[in-house]
């Protein structure tokens, strides 16, 4: 009796996790797209899809636009988001080193924090609920809609955009840019076109995952997070790798929720926040790129 | 090296690795030192105060220095590191009564210790994965001192601490605080300029500049690697020490991400690379702070239209677009445009060298 309990709880939470990780593997996906397409590492990520979040606010709180324009004008501020930051920001440090990027992802970071507590004074918003608020039910589950359609049209992403990486012309310009902006440049490749097309994909996938995250919830800036929370999926499945963030993803949902429920308990809540970065720091020593990432032979 | 003042030339290498090279210079710098003493009689408390967070700041930032400037190891987790010695400095004075001449150098141990086990990475990884590890030393850090026995580290709530006392005096007011910080950051800045040009420091710019290379000429990566961050560590568990006896209390959120996000942006706006650059940075990013601080209410007053939190919001705004514009048009930061200038009056009326 006891065992069966132990395995309907068990089923249970990882189906919990699976879901989490799907919602991970969202906004994993963004950031591996980035820099995917322009070898540029986006710490920002979790601002843009909070700044997205309030952009799709203001959209669906003005009332006058039908619920289809609201969410076309959403994705098209998204593309024009991800214009100007190519344009004012990381056009001038085409060939800079790769720090260089880090710190201005980070400085845009804080920018975009200080833009959103101007605009919008930091305070709490009602999102707006565009997946329906009823869960679907398959069978005996239950999923929660908006992660349930959000991860089926994550998996559509993916496969998408791995086969546009992996197999289309264009798709292979924008990879070997994200292998090396000199050589490519020489190879008649325009690094400018591959940024700026890495940042509208990037803000257009923020805002689909700022869409799946926080449908029908309440709004702040502590959403942010979810950047963060990204990074151990990200690390795990590669920096280059799309398809890999699914995977990844799951992992990582999979195991803080059985942390959350087996290890927790002792450890007064610890152990799920810090299971993600603690495997993160287990793969960063034992696999450097991931499960799922190029390995990079270095020379003098 | 910098231009020398003219008809100054050296036959040893000593000579040239000097900083001061005149007695013109000697005075100045002795001069300095003292101004630096008498400081609380020419300015007021208010004055006093700002100084003492940006000299606590500047000794985190100065410890960056090495770890990020200098090796070339990028650290977002300088934060953390100085939490860990407050934490440790605070538990020390709380729980065994100890005299802050003890715990705060144990603080800089601690902090040390663990830069040292989240530096351990950085043999195999670097640049952006290494700033993941640091990143996640960010965020392990609270959950861990959170979750040590609440007498150890005061848990959830925090540890208030005692002032410290030496021989009759107690540092419990901004002026004698003043002495406390400033004399820790002279010592730790004098440190800090001395280890950089000799083996050790020529040992982290060699890794910097290219560590494969730098492995084939003779340097102990692993070695050399963890130390970088055990000494930069080491400087901010100090300043997280006189942090604890400054404010009298520590708690895990005044350690977060986002101050070492915070002295990563001093760091650049100084130039990565200088001891000079690094102060420079943290004078100038905290003269911008104190500056909002000071207008906002000023503003508040004249456009009563617009809430008084829009103008202390505007600090990220400032502090972000200050990042992005220094790393586009002046990437080697204001200790460059320093040595310009310097240059420039040194070898007037020419133009060029």
């Amino acid at each position: 009796m006891e065992w069966e309990y132990f395995f309907i709880d068990l089923a249970q939470y990882t189906l919990e996790g699976v879901l989490k990780g799907l919602l991970y593997a969202v906004v994993a996906i963004a950031f591996i797209v980035v820099y995917r397409s322009g070898r540029i590492l986006n710490l920002a990520q979790g601002e843009i899809l909070v700044f997205m979040a309030y952009v799709i606010w203001t959209f669906f709180s003005l009332t006058v636009f039908p619920f289809w324009i609201a969410l076309l004008l959403s994705f098209g501020a998204a593309v024009l988001l991800g214009l100007i930051i190519e344009r004012f920001i990381f056009r001038p440090l085409i060939g800079q080193p790769i720090w260089a990027i880090i710190m201005v992802s980070i400085g845009l970071m804080i920018l975009i924090q200080g833009i959103v507590q101007v605009g919008w004074g930091g305070i709490e918003r009602p999102f707006p609920q565009i997946f329906p608020e009823a869960p679907v039910r398959i069978g005996e589950l239950i999923f929660t809609s908006s992660i349930f359609w959000g991860g089926i049209i994550a998996l559509a992403i993916v496969a998408g955009l791995t086969f546009v990486f992996n197999r289309t012309r264009w798709g292979l310009k924008l990879t070997a840019v994200a292998e090396e902006h000199q050589v490519a440049q020489a190879m008649g490749i325009s690094v400018k076109k591959s940024i700026a097309v890495a940042w509208i994909i990037g803000c257009a996938l923020s805002t689909f995952a700022a869409i799946v995250f926080l449908n029908g919830q309440t709004l702040t800036f502590a959403a942010a997070v979810i950047g963060l929370h990204a990074l151990p999926v990200v690390l795990l499945a590669g920096l280059e790798s799309i398809s890999g963030a699914v995977v990844a993803g799951i992992i990582v949902g999979v195991g803080e929720s059985w942390a959350a429920a087996y290890l927790d308990p002792y450890t007064e809540g610890a152990m799920s926040q810090a299971f993600p970065y603690v495997l993160m720091l287990i793969v960063l020593l034992f696999r450097p790129q991931g499960l799922f990432g190029w390995k990079i032979i270095e020379r003098v | 090296m910098a231009l020398l003042p003219c008809g100054i030339h050296y036959e040893t290498y000593e000579g040239d690795m000097a900083y001061i090279h005149t007695r013109a210079q000697w005075v100045c710098f002795i001069l300095f030192l003292l101004v630096l003493m008498f400081l609380p009689y020419i300015l007021s408390v208010r004055f006093i105060a700002m100084v003492n967070m940006a000299a606590m700041i500047c000794i985190a930032v100065v410890g960056l220095q090495i770890t990020t400037g200098y090796a070339g190891l990028i650290n977002l987790g300088q934060s953390a590191f100085m939490g860990m010695g407050a934490f440790v400095c605070g538990s020390l004075a709380v729980n065994f009564n100890l005299p802050f001449w003890i715990t705060i150098p144990a603080g800089g141990l601690g902090g040390a210790i663990l830069g040292a086990i989240f530096g351990i990475p950085a043999l195999r990884i670097k640049g952006f994965y290494l700033a993941m590890t640091t990143i996640a030393a960010q965020v392990i850090f609270p959950l861990i001192i959170m979750h040590m026995p609440d007498n150890w580290f005061g848990g959830a709530i925090g540890l208030s601490i005692e002032p410290a006392h030496l021989a009759g005096i107690t540092f419990d007011s901004d002026t004698s605080l003043y002495y406390l910080i400033i004399i820790t950051a002279v010592i730790m800045i004098f440190f800090a300029f001395n280890l950089v040009r000799g083996r050790t420091g020529r040992a982290f710019v060699a890794i910097r500049d290219n560590d494969i290379a730098a492995e084939i000429m003779g340097v102990n990566l692993f070695f050399y690697k963890t130390l970088a961050f055990a000494i930069g560590a080491m400087y901010a568990g100090v300043a997280g020490g006189l942090w604890a006896y400054y404010l009298r209390f520590v708690g895990a959120d005044q350690f977060t991400l986002y101050f070492s996000v915070w002295y990563m942006g001093m760091l650049i706006v100084g130039g990565l690379g200088s001891i000079l650059g690094a102060i420079m940075g943290v004078i100038f990013i905290r003269f911008l702070l104190e500056l909002i601080t000071y207008l906002a209410p000023v503003l508040v007053e004249y456009f009563p239209g617009v809430g008084g939190g829009i103008w202390f919001a505007g600090m990220n705004i400032l502090l972000g677009g200050t990042i992005i514009i220094f790393l586009i048009y002046e990437p080697r930061g204001l200790y460059h445009r320093w040595r310009i200038g310097k240059t420039a009056f040194r070898i007037w009326p020419f133009p060029h060298m």
